[in-house]
Parts: structure tokens; C-alpha cells; sequence
């Protein structure tokens, strides 16, 4: 009998692939010292939209045993949905890339050694763990030792802010030294960053590794339920944090080595120590989360073999995808590009993938053969098209405010 | 419910008469499915499948009409996606055939009744084990193993 507590771990490694990977630890950081909490109102709705469809795709997972990207191409034929998994590819990957990078950045911050040196250190031990560690051992290590993080929330606390002050900022308008175009760009990648679409790649592919039956949609709803507003919750946190150090002190955040600063204000060394544990954890999750993910996609897209329960010899191509692209991340790393800055342009990729990825997830949901009696209830249906009327939206504008505001300047 | 005809009775536009046994369109529930092999391990995905006239002969320069009744002869899979994706034919020597004597099952995946590793389509599975993955260390480890 597994614990109550370790069965959330899949759901929480999501979230943390989603809200707290390398660059979103930094754009949460960044819009709190711009924006204070004025932008805390994107990752509630993001938060509601995640849990809604990742919650139809594990769902569809427990029930039929077929993943998201399986589902994708069977509904949206080879030509669309080939055009989703090229765009879903470079989301991953370039995520992927931020993560190694990001890896490498927390044990710099560790340990004063170079981060290009550990780079091939962090891709090799990202392999070691997908090509040996069991998925649920590996979920639930990362997912504990991740909430570390929830030190960002203790920091909130410990540096005792002006609560009234902060509750304010909550309803605020566009701050007065920042023009509107640079503030729904943020909103827009803030909403992008919380419904990226590789989370409900690696969630659903993972209830098919757990081995989920319709008997597991009770565990299925817990891990959305816990996970994702836990993941939205710390993003939250980091922003706050940087909202009271950072933003009266003007300190305008661009690495990851500034997050560190109103840990250390408020904590000490201590905080700044479980802080960096958290750091590294969620980081390598979020790389596990995305490598793993690339190989989902490739795998279930061309009709191959794929999981991390079966022995690699089993899944041969599954794993040779993974190689590749951690050989890839580590490529693009050793040229010395700011691993940060590249998953910006993720942006412009996701604003492709997003709505094809969560339309087939809908309309399955919906799909007796699939489902039998566990088709969407309207509420259910009502808010899946809610979000993605509004996922089209903030995918139309994303790619002319990103152009406009030089990616928010 | 009696529902008013203007015009002549339009065939096309006729509901099929109800048939025995579960009617499958061949684009909604086979193409693009997931094909799994008897273990539940993923076979391929399926890209096409082949026709042929009940009493046996293959279809003359390979066009059907809906004169005579046609049963399917095999599904068809392989490296065509460049075709499927811009158009066009790839040679009959590109397709895998999997007999659809092997199936056994259509829902949300087509189910074989065999094993995939003695299957056409899976070589280049095999070859990437055999030449690639299989002699990286621990690549035969099982990880749900004790260790």
C-alpha cells in the first residue's frame, strides 16, 4: 500500500515542471520586482486552466490507457498533429535546455565552480535517473525534496511585510513606471508558462506508467488538486518575496542568483541552504519532466514502444530520442547562450501548440467510446471551452506583444 | 417521427441500414490509431489499410467501386508520414502489412493477437536495440526490478 502522501508525488512533479522550472523561477522573480503581486490574478487563472485539462487527460489515461499525444494524433490526423508535436518539441526542448543550463546554475550558486563544467555533470546525471531509476522512486524524490521551495513561502512570512501594502497590490492596475504592452506580455507568458503543454504530456503518460485503472481517478483528482495550485501557490511566493525585497530596492532581476537575495534577507543561511536544495531539485525535475516528455511525445506521435517501466531494450527508440536531446541541450549550453533567455522564445512556440493540444484533450473527454460513463459533466465542458477561447486569445496576441515590448525590455 | 420529403429519395443521403455487429468508419476508429501487440506493447501507428473484393481477388489497378463488397485484407503501417503529410502514393514496397487475421480487438486501440517483435514493422525497433540501446550498459535492466 502506497502512502497517502507519495501518491500526490506525480501531480506535484508536474506543477513543478510547469510553475517552477528554471525560467519561471526567473520570470516570477522578474514580475514581482516589476509588477509587484499586480500579475498574482494570471497564475490563479492559469492554476484553474491546468487543473481542468490536466485533469480530462489524466483522466482519459486512467480510463482508456491512451496518452495525450496518442490521442492528438488519432484525432488531428498526421498533418496537424505533426505541426503540434515540431511546435510541442521546441517548447520541451528549449525547456529542456533551460533546465540542464538551470542545474548547472543552482550548483554554481552551491559550490563557486563555473556552471558550463556542470553542465555535462547535470545532463549525465538527468540520464542516469532516466535511463536506470524507477519512475515512482524518481517522482517521488524530486517532488519531496522540490518542496523545499516552500521556503520562498516561509520568507514571505519571516520578512514580515505590510500586509495591507501587499493586499493591495493584488488588485492594483499597470504600475505607473510600466507601459500596458509590457505587462500583458508577462501576463500572457505568466498564463502560458502555468498551461505549458508538456505538462499534460508527461501527467497522463505518467498515470499510464503508475499503471492507472478507472479505479485510480480518485488519485488522478488528488494529484490535480494538490499539485498544481501547490505549484501556483509557490510561484505566487516567489513573486511576493521579490515584491518586498526587490522592488522598493529597485533591483531589476535577470539570473537566477538574485532569487537568493530576500532568501538570505529573511532566512539567513539556513533558508538560503534549503532554498538551493529546492533549486536544484525542482530544476532537475522540470528536466527529467522534459526530457521524459520529449520521448512521450516522439514515441506516441510515431506509434513506438515507449515507458519508463519497461526495460530501455524495450523501448529502444523511446530512449534514443531522450539521448538525443539531452546531446542537444548540452550542445546548445556549450555555445554559451543564457539558458534563461532562450526559453522566452518558447512563447512563440507554445501559442502553436497550446490550443491544438487541449482541443483534442476536450473533445475525447467527451468521447463515450473512450470514456463510457466517465464522459465530461457540463461544468466540465463549460470551462474546457472557456479556457480555450482563451487560450486562442492569449496565443493571437502573444507572438505582436512579444515583437512590441522586445520580450518585455 | 415522420419527416417530410421535397424531393426525390436521395440514396447518399439515406441512413445505412442497421447491420449486425458494430459498424466501424475506417478513418474515425482505425487510421491513426495506436496498434498494440498481444502483450499491450505499442506496435506502430496505423497509416492505411488494405482492400480487396470478398471473393478473394485483389482489386484490378487498385480501384474499388461500391459495386461489389470489399473486406479488409490487412492494415497497413510504415515510413510514409512523408506522404501522408504533402500527398502523394509511396510504393507498395514501403508498406508493412499486418494480416487482419492478427487483429483482435478495435477500441481505442487496435489490439494483434501476436507478438510485435516477429512483426515487419517493428525492425527498426530491433535494429536501434540491437545496435544502439542494447549495448549501453543496464540497457537490458528492468526497472521496476528489485534494483
Amino acid at each position: 500500500m502506497k502512502s497517502r502522501l507519495l501518491t500526490v508525488a506525480l501531480g506535484v512533479l508536474t506543477a513543478i515542471g510547469g510553475f517552477l522550472d528554471a525560467g519561471d523561477l526567473v520570470t516570477n522573480a522578474v514580475v514581482g520586482s516589476r509588477f509587484g503581486l499586480s500579475l498574482a490574478w494570471v497564475v490563479a487563472v492559469g492554476v484553474l486552466g491546468i487543473c481542468v485539462f490536466a485533469h480530462m487527460s489524466g483522466k482519459v489515461a486512467a480510463v482508456s490507457g491512451r496518452a495525450t499525444f496518442e490521442i492528438i494524433r488519432e484525432r488531428l490526423g498526421p498533418r496537424t498533429a505533426g505541426l503540434n508535436l515540431v511546435a510541442s518539441l521546441a517548447v520541451t526542448v528549449l525547456t529542456l535546455i533551460a533546465e540542464v543550463g538551470g542545474i548547472a546554475l543552482a550548483l554554481q550558486l552551491a559550490s563557486s565552480v563555473d556552471h558550463r563544467l556542470w553542465v555535462p555533470v547535470a545532463a549525465l546525471a538527468v540520464w542516469l535517473v532516466l535511463w536506470r531509476v524507477k519512475f515512482n522512486v524518481m517522482e517521488n524524490v524530486t517532488g519531496l525534496l522540490g518542496l523545499a521551495l516552500v521556503g520562498f513561502a516561509v520568507a514571505v512570512f519571516l520578512l514580515g511585510p505590510d500586509w495591507g501594502d501587499l493586499g493591495a497590490q493584488l488588485l492594483q492596475q499597470v504600475p505607473v513606471q510600466e507601459s500596458a504592452a509590457v505587462y500583458w506580455y508577462f501576463a500572457v507568458a505568466l498564463f502560458g508558462a502555468a498551461m505549458t503543454p508538456y505538462e499534460v504530456f508527461f501527467f497522463s503518460s505518467g498515470g499510464v506508467e503508475d499503471g492507472w485503472t478507472p479505479r485510480d481517478l480518485a488519485t488522478s483528482r488528488l494529484n490535480v488538486l494538490v499539485g498544481f495550485p501547490l505549484g501556483g501557490l509557490l510561484s505566487i511566493a516567489i513573486a511576493a518575496c521579490a515584491a518586498i525585497v526587490l522592488l522598493p530596492a529597485r533591483i531589476r532581476v535577470d539570473s537566477m542568483s538574485q532569487l537568493i537575495l530576500p532568501i538570505s534577507e529573511a532566512g539567513g543561511t539556513l533558508l538560503v541552504a534549503v532554498i538551493i536544495v529546492g533549486l536544484v531539485a525542482a530544476t532537475f525535475g522540470a528536466a527529467l519532466e522534459t526530457a521524459l516528455s520529449t520521448g512521450y511525445t516522439l514515441s506516441q506521435y510515431l506509434g513506438w514502444s515507449w515507458g519508463k517501466f519497461r526495460r530501455p531494450a524495450q523501448a529502444p527508440r523511446f530512449h534514443l530520442a531522450m539521448i538525443l536531446a539531452l546531446v542537444v541541450a548540452v550542445g546548445v549550453l556549450m555555445t554559451n547562450v543564457d539558458p534563461i533567455a532562450v526559453t522566452e522564445y518558447s512563447v512563440v512556440f507554445s501559442a502553436v501548440a497550446l490550443p491544438l493540444t487541449y482541443l483534442p484533450i476536450l473533445v475525447v473527454a467527451n468521447d463515450p467510446e473512450y470514456m463510457g460513463e466517465h464522459v465530461n459533466g457540463r461544468a466540465m465542458n463549460l470551462l474546457g471551452t472557456v479556457y480555450l477561447v482563451i487560450l486562442v486569445v492569449a496565443a493571437l496576441a502573444a507572438i505582436p506583444l512579444m515583437i512590441a515590448t522586445e520580450a518585455g525590455g | 417521427m415522420r419527416r417530410g420529403r421535397t424531393g426525390p429519395r436521395d440514396l447518399a443521403r439515406e441512413p445505412e441500414p442497421r447491420q449486425p455487429g458494430r459498424i466501424l468508419d475506417a478513418r474515425l476508429h482505425l487510421l491513426d490509431r495506436q496498434v498494440l501487440d498481444v502483450d499491450e506493447v505499442p506496435v506502430c501507428t496505423l497509416d492505411d489499410i488494405e482492400l480487396e473484393l470478398v471473393d478473394g481477388e485483389p482489386a484490378a489497378d487498385g480501384r474499388i467501386d461500391s459495386s461489389k463488397p470489399v473486406v479488409i485484407a490487412a492494415l497497413l503501417t510504415g515510413p510514409v508520414l512523408g506522404t501522408r503529410i504533402f500527398g502523394g502514393r509511396p510504393p507498395a514496397s514501403r508498406w508493412y502489412r499486418l494480416a487482419w487475421g492478427h487483429v483482435a480487438d478495435v477500441g481505442t486501440a487496435v489490439r494483434l493477437g501476436v507478438h510485435g517483435a516477429d512483426l515487419d514493422a517493428t525492425w527498426l525497433e530491433r535494429w536501434t536495440r540491437d545496435h544502439v540501446i542494447g549495448r549501453i550498459p543496464g540497457g537490458t535492466h528492468d526497472p521496476e526490478g528489485s534494483g
